[in-house]
């Protein structure tokens, strides 16, 4: 296994097909960096619900976004994995252009790669949602204050 | 073989890159500017370092992507390739700063959480204390208001007293007195008394100072003493005195109250009355004495005279009987003056000119005054009205009077006689004096019963004063008596005026 996770530093990287010699520690030391990104995001949603700061719909967005950053983490590990078994020869075409393509059929993990490597699919929202909290919040202090005076 | 393309994976990393890039900027951007608004409350502080930390990683990642993307457009991988490690380092980072944040988020969001509860305790505090204050305040003004009127009102008490009422130091330092008492001691404004007299200044008798001090230190009180003060212009208060400690355990210091009740006119009354009470019992037995007497008198009498008839002047006989007639009409002499002081003989009522019969007897006593060296000195009033009266007995009071002032000096002296018209009482007023030996205290109340004396057997009887009591009594009348051992006495005699005369004249 280490070797396989040798050759993934970056994913996109990969994607060009270029061939990296990448530390290995990089590579674990990115991983257990989402692990512990989701961890974190997890203990933070559980927190928001417990002390019940979730009532607030600007907390409640936040807790939706640390949901998603969550989900988009165990994505980002799981691309990372998948990118590290595949071989450098896969890629086909042009680097650096849109004709590039990936052979099917040499690998099980072809499909896993180019699945979890829409992850911005997950964390554009998850920031989205995170901005809309934090303006939630924002607003509400601003009548806060419109109503103090 | 078949493939997939890459294309939409590139697509989507780079609309995504870009997009996370704005998206956290806009987040820290909001952050920022609640943080701003709520500068204190430390959770807007991690909202912004979470921001923060995320488009750190954005922008890491994000140009990353853009920049690889690009320069691989553009053929230059090699140069991307360099540059791959770094932004991935600082993705790393981001994640564990991110991370690290979060989880000291529960930590930083409790002591926020306890800073705002203990801020909310402080403000119920200080909210509480300012409305303490506040009623404090109007606590004070109230208590002020109650603490003036009160004071008003004990001042009333205290100046509207017709009882002296003061307050001493515990040397006795007059410290307060109110108006009666500045009355009554004779002066004009408490300033003359406060501060500048003491209690013992007017007292009389240092004794009976002396006594109640000692019972003031040794008790913390007294009650109805009698005492004897002086007041300036020397005239003698009877007053009951009461006195208490200030403070109930501060016998020795801090000073004392006190009420005194002037009883001096009070004290005068009942001993007339006491005395009035004593010659009127005495005026009764009297009555029945003399009563009893006289018949028997009277036949003694008319027996002696009878033998007398049938006697010759100049033998043995005759003598004796004469002796006995002229004894049984001494005693009659008696027995008629005790009829006089008990006011059983009677009187015959007319207009009665007291200047007039004082000069009558004057001029009978002229020439005995003369020859004893007494000089007389009469000041009488020549509006005095008239009064109605027996004009024989009131004549006989006046002599009995002067015979006495006469008898009291010894050598040379003077004997004064004034009269006066009082028209608020409607009395009329005679005072005869003299500068003779006076009458002892203990004496004066007695010298009005009939049979006392100070004089030897045989030249006084007794009566001279009492039967003037009763004449004057008889007349509505008071005679007074005022002496000092030593320096003479003084004789008041108070009359009715007559009252359509007086009217007349006035
Ligand atoms: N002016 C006076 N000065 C001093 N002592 C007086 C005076 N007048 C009266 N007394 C005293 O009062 C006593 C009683 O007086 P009162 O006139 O009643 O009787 P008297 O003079 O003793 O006798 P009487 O008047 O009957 O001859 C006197 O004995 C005398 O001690
Ligand atoms: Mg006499």
């Amino acid at each position: 296994m280490p070797p396989a996770i040798l050759g993934v530093l970056l994913a996109p990287g990969r994607v060009w097909a270029l061939q990296v010699h990448p530390e290995p520690e990089g590579l674990i030391a990115h991983q257990l960096a989402h692990l512990f990104f989701a961890t974190t995001m997890a203990v933070l949603a559980y927190w928001l619900h417990v002390n019940r700061f979730v009532r607030e719909r600007g907390w409640r967005l936040i807790q939706i976004s640390c949901l998603l950053f969550l989900l988009w983490n165990i994505g980002a590990f799981a691309g990372h994995w998948a990118a590290a078994h595949l071989p450098d020869d896969i890629f086909v075409g042009e680097p650096g252009s849109l004709s590039r393509k990936v052979l099917s059929g040499q690998s099980v993990w072809v499909l896993p790669y180019l699945i979890f490597h829409l992850d911005h699919l997950i964390c554009v929202p998850a920031i989205l949602c995170l901005l809309l909290g934090i303006r939630s919040l924002y607003v509400k202090v601003l009548d806060e204050d419109g109503a103090g005076f | 073989m078949e493939a997939y393309p890459l294309a939409p994976v590139v697509l989507t990393d780079f609309i995504g890159s870009a997009l996370m890039i704005v998206l956290s900027c806009a987040c820290v951007r909001y952050a920022f500017l609640l943080r701003r608004a709520r500068p204190a409350n430390v959770l807007w502080t991690y909202l912004l370092a979470f921001s923060l930390a995320l488009a750190a990683f954005s922008v890491s990642r994000g140009v990353g992507h853009l920049v690889g993307q690009l320069l691989s457009f553009a053929g230059k991988g090699d140069v991307w390739k360099a540059l791959l490690p770094y932004s991935g380092a600082v993705n790393t980072l981001m994640f564990v700063v991110v991370g690290s944040i979060t989880l000291f988020f529960q930590r930083v969001q409790i002591i926020n959480r306890e800073i705002l509860n203990d801020k909310r305790d402080l403000e119920k505090a200080s909210s509480e204390v300012i409305r303490l204050n506040r009623d404090l305040q109007s606590l004070v003004e109230a208590r002020t208001r109650q603490l003036s009127a009160s004071e008003v009102r004990y001042r009333a008490l205290f100046e509207g007293s017709i009882d002296v009422v003061f307050i001493v130091d515990d040397t006795g330092r007059f410290e307060d007195l109110n108006q009666a008492g500045v009355r009554t001691l004779g002066y004009e404004s408490p300033e003359e008394l406060i501060g500048v007299l003491s209690l013992k200044d007017v007292f009389v008798k240092e004794r009976d100072y002396d006594a109640l001090a000692y019972q003031l230190r040794t008790h913390g009180f007294v009650r109805d003493r009698e005492c004897l003060l002086m007041s300036r212009n020397g005239d003698e208060i009877l007053v009951l005195l009461g006195m208490s400690a200030k403070a109930p355990d501060a016998h020795v210091k801090g000073g004392y109250h006190g009420i005194a009740k002037d009883i001096t006119a009070r004290k005068r009354m009942e001993r007339q009355l006491q005395r009035a009470d004593r010659l009127a019992s005495l005026g009764q037995i009297s009555a029945g004495i003399a009563h009893e007497i006289n018949n028997p008198l009277g036949i003694i009498l008319g027996y002696a005279q009878l033998i007398m008839r049938g006697c010759d002047k100049g033998t043995q006989g005759y003598e004796d009987v004469r002796t006995i007639e002229r004894q049984a009409q001494n005693c009659r002499r008696i027995v008629g003056d005790l009829l006089k002081f008990a006011r059983a003989a009677d009187t015959r009522k007319t207009v009665v000119n007291v200047n007039q019969c004082l000069r009558d007897l004057l001029a009978l006593l002229a020439r005995q005054f003369e020859s004893a060296g007494i000089m007389v000195e009469a000041r009488l009033d020549p509006e005095l009205p008239a009064v109605v009266g027996d004009t024989d007995k009131i004549k006989q009071v006046f002599m009995n009077l002067l015979v006495n002032a006469k008898q009291a000096i010894t050598g040379s002296g003077r004997i004064g006689i004034e009269t006066a018209h009082d028209v608020e009482s409607g009395q009329i007023c005679v005072i005869i004096s003299d500068t003779g030996v006076g009458i002892p205290e203990d004496l004066a109340d007695k010298v009005f019963d009939p049979f006392f004396t100070t004089k030897p057997v045989g030249e006084g009887t007794g009566l001279g004063l009492s039967v003037s009591y009763g004449i004057i009594h008889d007349h509505g009348g008071t005679i007074e008596l005022n002496s000092e051992v030593g320096k003479g006495t003084v004789f008041t005699i108070q009359l009715p005026a007559r009252v359509d005369e007086s009217a007349k004249n006035g």
